[in-house]
């Protein structure tokens, strides 16, 4: 080997390692460089939601002095989904998506908006920091696509303690305690015990957890997926069960109940003192405490739903949030360091100070108020099923959430059928 | 001293060109493209963030198969025909009266037609406090009066909350026949009416045979305006009741954002969408036609 040839090998050897190198630390380089630039992130939520991630933002901003970030907002009433399409549709170039819906994730992955975070995740060691289960929850297929940073318990039910102090009973375990209690609560004045807002969506609630806890969350994610019919026994078992508690007189007539949404019901619990029980997210929290001023486990409490002794009773629905990345964002070493940032000891400190839970295990649980204790030891000694109407293909939820108030106004079996037979027929072609 | 004439002068027609072209431009893009955009959309299957695929007239079969867009089309017709004929009756009766006595009523005027410019969102609102299915809404609140612990779901039942929907949006709609009929009634000249009061016609007769065909004008221009904002109505429908109960609500214009904005299937809601063009279209051009004939 001559003298010129030794020089050019160990130029290629030198060029070669150095190559080697930077593609070994391109992954990780998100975190040991300096970030700058700006970080775009689709925002649709409002409120209190909102306020959270202005927190969130400006301590990454100042964990990454040079990184700014900028939120596209959608301004959206009831399904932000269209919101973001049209944005999206339109040019709006952003780096992460906020996300709820799996079969949201899925069409923007179909359409090549958002991307795999597989390899991000190996180089942060994320699976030391959220268990396999959230990365399946985020996952399509093989590859995971969200990084879920939240989650609530969906099959609790709201209550206001001194509702119960004065019909003189405590929180129901059982289903045939909780049928008894609406004899008690009306004893007491209150002369519609379950609040069921059936305007939207929300009504849905109770059927889902009715579902779970009559046939298990395999029969819920068989259904999702429609591998079998909703015609299926099992399924007509879950509206049979809340047909016996309609007709053991739980929640008033079907007008009343087709004409509030969620929040309109929640003031009926909370603030009218006319209604005992309320199933939804864990959002409510945040309005008990913010809008009502209600001190969190003193003035109102969470339960999980009664438990029917069908063998089922291990099983919660859960919904939860996620950040997707894009495929054409500008700043992706950004975007990886703030996926790495949700899940740290900060953010979910702040997270738990708007009453938010974390999958991280950074988390310090013993910062969330009682209530959001009673949630997340529920969701993680249950088998979880992900909210049904947010895994339906959106031709079909729509048919699902009418057919169901269809089913409030007549909860007869024969109307249970016909309502069947109409979902499955919309499913027919929504798959 | 004579001005001296002008050294150039553009001829007639190039002058008018020039100034109808910004006009044009401008129609050209607010108008033009998107309504061709939206009639070529619904040659296409557009399901969320897909691609889109040809389907030629298909949507549109789809459409007329559809059970629920043949029921939109008859809450449609209830919704525009009930709102036009309460909002113009009671226009034009309210303009009647008023005309006897123009200057006193000319708050009362005000008051009505500043309804007509409150923005349907919150006049949506507003009735939702006054439909609220418990006792604090004001409705319950007032028959509680004569029935005390009445409560009724107005906008919950599905035989009551289109008609509920129709008594607000015929609220705020109230104003413009009020106007357009009260200006028809000034127009008509002093010295019929005074003709008509030295042949000692009372009140009743005068409103009955001189200022109701009178007016006639302007009740026909108020029932083409309300049809047209009937058909169009989307905000106090996606305020009051959602389309709901179980769609009871559901005209054509939330339909077409339904299947649009929250199912996203563009094609499909721009063959709906194309459909309450033509439906716009009927109700306009006899009447365009009809106002615009003596023009020169």
């Amino acid at each position: 080997m001559n003298r010129e040839t030794a020089t050019r090998l160990r130029r290629r050897t030198m060029l070669a390692a150095m190559g080697i190198g930077l593609a070994i630390g391109a992954v990780g380089a998100a975190s040991a460089q300096d970030l700058n630039g700006e970080l775009v992130i689709l925002n649709w939520q409002g409120g209190v939601e909102a306020d959270l991630w202005v927190d969130l933002e400006a301590a990454f901003m100042a964990d990454n002095p040079g990184v700014t970030v900028r939120e596209v907002q959608i301004t959206a009433q009831g399904d932000a989904r269209g919101g973001i399409r049209s944005a999206l549709l339109g040019g709006e170039v952003v780096d992460i998506i906020i996300n709820t819906w799996p079969a949201f994730r899925a069409e923007l992955a179909d359409a090549g908006i958002i991307r795999p975070i597989d390899d991000e995740w190996a180089a942060h060691n994320w699976d030391s920091k959220l268990s396999q289960s959230w990365r399946d929850l985020g996952s399509i297929g093989d590859a995971t696509y969200g990084l879920t940073y939240t989650y609530g318990d969906r099959s609790g039910l709201w209550y206001k303690t001194a509702h119960f102090e004065k019909a003189g009973i405590e929180p129901p375990t059982t289903w045939d305690e909780f049928i008894a209690s609406f004899d008690a609560l009306k004893a007491a004045g209150y002369a519609t015990p379950v609040a069921i807002p059936g305007k939207y969506w929300a009504h849905a609630e109770y059927f889902e957890t009715f579902l779970i806890r009559t046939s298990g969350v395999e029969v819920a994610s068989a259904l999702a997926a429609h591998e079998i019919p909703w015609t299926d026994p099992a399924v007509k078992a879950a509206l049979m069960k809340f047909a016996e508690m309609l007709n053991a007189g739980c929640c008033g007539d079907a007008a009343t109940m087709l004409a509030n949404d969620w929040d309109g019901e929640a003031d009926q619990v909370f603030l009218a003192d006319a209604k005992n029980y309320l199933m939804i997210g864990m959002w409510m929290n945040a309005r008990a405490r913010g809008d009502y001023g209600m001190e969190e486990g003193v003035d109102y409490s969470l339960l999980q739903f009664p438990a029917f002794g069908l063998g089922h009773d291990d099983t919660s629905m859960v919904d939860s949030k996620e950040v997707n990345v894009t495929t054409n964002g500008a700043n992706p070493a950004a975007a990886e360091a703030f996926l790495d940032f949700l899940l740290t000891r900060e953010a979910t400190d702040i997270l738990a100070d708007y009453g938010y839970a974390s999958p991280s295990t950074e988390a310090d649980t013993s910062k969330l108020g009682p209530v959001m204790q009673i949630s997340t030891d529920a969701v993680a000694n249950s088998k979880v099923q992900f909210v049904l109407g947010d895994l339906l293909p959106g031709d079909l939820v729509d048919e699902y959430r009418v057919q169901l108030q269809k089913f409030l106004q007549d909860p007869s079996e024969a109307n249970i059928d016909a309502v069947l037979a109409a979902i499955e027929a919309k499913a027919a072609s929504a798959y | 001293m004579a001005l001296a004439a002008p050294r150039w002068r553009l001829r007639d027609a190039p002058a008018a060109w020039l100034l109808i072209i910004p006009v044009l431009a401008l129609f050209s893009v607010a108008v033009v493209y998107p309504l061709i955009e939206t009639i070529r959309l619904s040659f296409f299957d557009i399901k969320g963030l897909s691609a889109p695929k040809y389907v030629g007239f298909g949507n549109y079969l789809t459409l007329f198969a559809d059970p629920t867009f043949r029921n939109t089309i008859s809450t449609t017709l209830i919704f525009t025909l009930g709102t036009t004929a309460i909002s113009v009756s009671i226009g034009w009766t309210l303009a009647m009266l008023c005309a006897f006595a123009p200057r006193r009523t000319l708050p009362f005027r005000m008051m009505v037609f500043s309804a007509f410019g409150i923005s349907e969102t919150v006049s949506g609102y507003m009735w939702i406090s006054m439909l609220r299915p418990d006792q604090a809404g004001l409705l319950n609140n007032l028959i509680g009066i004569f029935s005390p612990g009445f409560s009724y779901a107005w906008l919950g039942d599905a035989d009551t909350a289109l008609w509920a929907l129709v008594v607000a949006a015929s609220w705020s709609a109230v104003g413009l026949p009020l106007l357009l009929c009260f200006a028809s009634v000034q127009a008509i000249s002093k010295s019929v009416l005074e003709a008509a009061y030295m042949d000692g016609a009372k009140p009743l007769s005068i409103m009955r045979f001189i200022m109701m065909p009178l007016s006639l004008p302007g009740v026909r221009v108020a029932i083409f305006i309300n049809l047209l904002n009937a058909l169009r109505a989307f905000d106090i429908i996606f305020i009051l009741t959602g389309g709901g109960p179980v769609r009871a609500t559901e005209t054509v214009g939330y339909f077409m954002y339904r299947e649009s904005m929250t199912q996203f299937k563009l094609g499909y809601g721009a063959a709906a969408t194309v459909i309450l063009l033509i439906a716009v279209l009927i109700v306009s051009i006899p009447a365009i036609i009809q106002r615009t004939a003596g023009a020169k």
